[in-house]
């Protein structure tokens, strides 16, 4: 498979969120509007890039036994350096994604890929397998994020589009991430199934 | 096999510290500023006066900062107040006192109260009725039934020594957000226990 296939599978035919349905609970709780659910989107993105290539470098290394432990530590050190740059320079997103981003770590999307891409893999390969599934992960996001902000709160990236009178408030709440979530889902399955 | 995974734990370990390292001085500086700022805004609003705030005394949970002006006279005193059972959680706020226990403002510093619901509270307590009913939405008035036309709950200016700072479900003097009484008794707890505070 050629790098940029690769990059396309993640984003198009194996989409972690409308295909894998893999990391929902991020996916969930942070889309309450597009712009935190582009910055959850683009977090973990960073760390699907950097463990990728650091645990396909590493594959060679590492024996069988402590090979999820090993891809433990690398993706959870990689979180903490993100949390503490997010913290220390962009303190309004940080405090706006809260405990959602030391939870990066548990997400079933990256140690999923370490353990079937990035240890099966080169390492050319693997960091364009993490920007594909990192892009899919954050369009994804963006478009929940997206759909909730302007039915809920009636404004798209903070900018007010509809009055406040035509705000459906369920859709912020989480019942309404769950309804977009079924939704867009369908249409998606709609459009591949073409 | 023990060795690969203490030298990778260990490697991860070394670029931790360097990063921490990095990123500490940012970090307390940051939250700093946030608590300089709410003091600031709770104590003199938008206005550009000079504050000195004295070194803050620890009172229980309560964390209390005394602002002198200028010319040395004591301008009131903020008060960081806690309660654990707003609801979601903690409820984080920051309360201006004059020194006669007049409310000169709040922030609100910490929450996860509902969105749409009980997050209105870092703006409901500032507002007068009329303001805040205009921007209600029309919907959530339908669905939630909201009756909250005549009573006040604007808490700058009252005096919790004068006032009884409880909502008017309870007989006190505070209208509560619609549909989020929890959140409302919980945020004039910390209001209440400020002022006991700084008596």
């Amino acid at each position: 498979m050629s790098n940029f296939k690769t990059i396309l599978n993640g984003i198009v035919k194996e989409n972690p969120t409308f295909v894998l349905l893999l990391g929902m609970c991020p996916t969930l709780a942070t889309t309450t509007s597009a712009i935190n659910g582009m910055s959850m989107g683009i977090a973990t993105m960073f760390v699907l890039i950097c463990s990728n290539t650091i645990i396909s470098l590493l594959k060679n290394l590492i024996p069988d036994g402590v090979r999820i432990p090993c891809y433990i530590v690398v993706i959870a050190s990689f979180v903490t350096i993100l949390q503490m740059v997010m913290q220390a320079y962009l303190p309004s997103l940080y405090s706006s994604l809260g405990l959602f981003i030391p939870l990066i770590v548990v997400n079933c999307i990256i140690l999923g890929r370490a353990e079937a891409f990035a240890s099966k893999n080169g390492v050319l390969a693997s960091l364009c397998d993490g920007v594909g599934i990192g892009l899919g992960f954050t369009a994804s996001l963006t478009v929940i994020g997206i759909v909730r902000e302007l039915l809920g709160n009636g404004a798209l990236f903070g900018f007010r589009i509809l009055p406040e009178s035509m705000n459906i408030l369920v859709f912020v709440l989480a019942p309404g991430a769950f309804i977009t979530l079924g939704f867009l889902m369908a249409i998606v399955n709609k459009i591949k199934d073409r | 096999m023990a060795v690969v995974l203490l030298v990778i734990a260990a490697v991860a370990a070394a670029l931790l510290a360097s990063v921490n390292s990095m990123t500490v001085e940012p970090i307390a500086k940051i939250n700093e500023d946030i608590q300089n700022n709410a003091i600031r805004s709770v104590l003199v609003g938008d206005s550009d006066v000079e504050l000195s705030v004295a070194a803050p005394v620890q009172k229980g949970e309560l964390i209390l900062f005394k602002a002198n002006d200028a010319a040395g006279n004591l301008v009131g005193t903020a008060v960081r107040s806690v309660d654990h059972n707003g609801f979601g959680g903690d409820l984080v706020v920051m309360v201006g006192f004059a020194p006669d226990g007049t409310i000169l403002g709040y922030e609100v510093l910490e929450h996860a109260e509902t969105p749409g619901l009980g997050a209105q509270a870092k703006d409901w307590f500032k507002q007068s009725a009329a303001a805040s009913d205009k921007g209600q939405s029309k919907l959530a008035d339908i669905m939630l039934g909201a009756a909250s036309a005549a009573g006040n709950h604007n808490i700058v200016g009252m005096n919790p020594g004068k006032s009884n700072m409880t909502v008017s479900k309870d007989g006190g003097d505070v209208d509560a957000i619609t549909a989020s009484t929890i959140t409302s008794r919980a945020f004039l707890r910390t209001v209440q226990a400020a002022y006991n505070a700084i008596k």
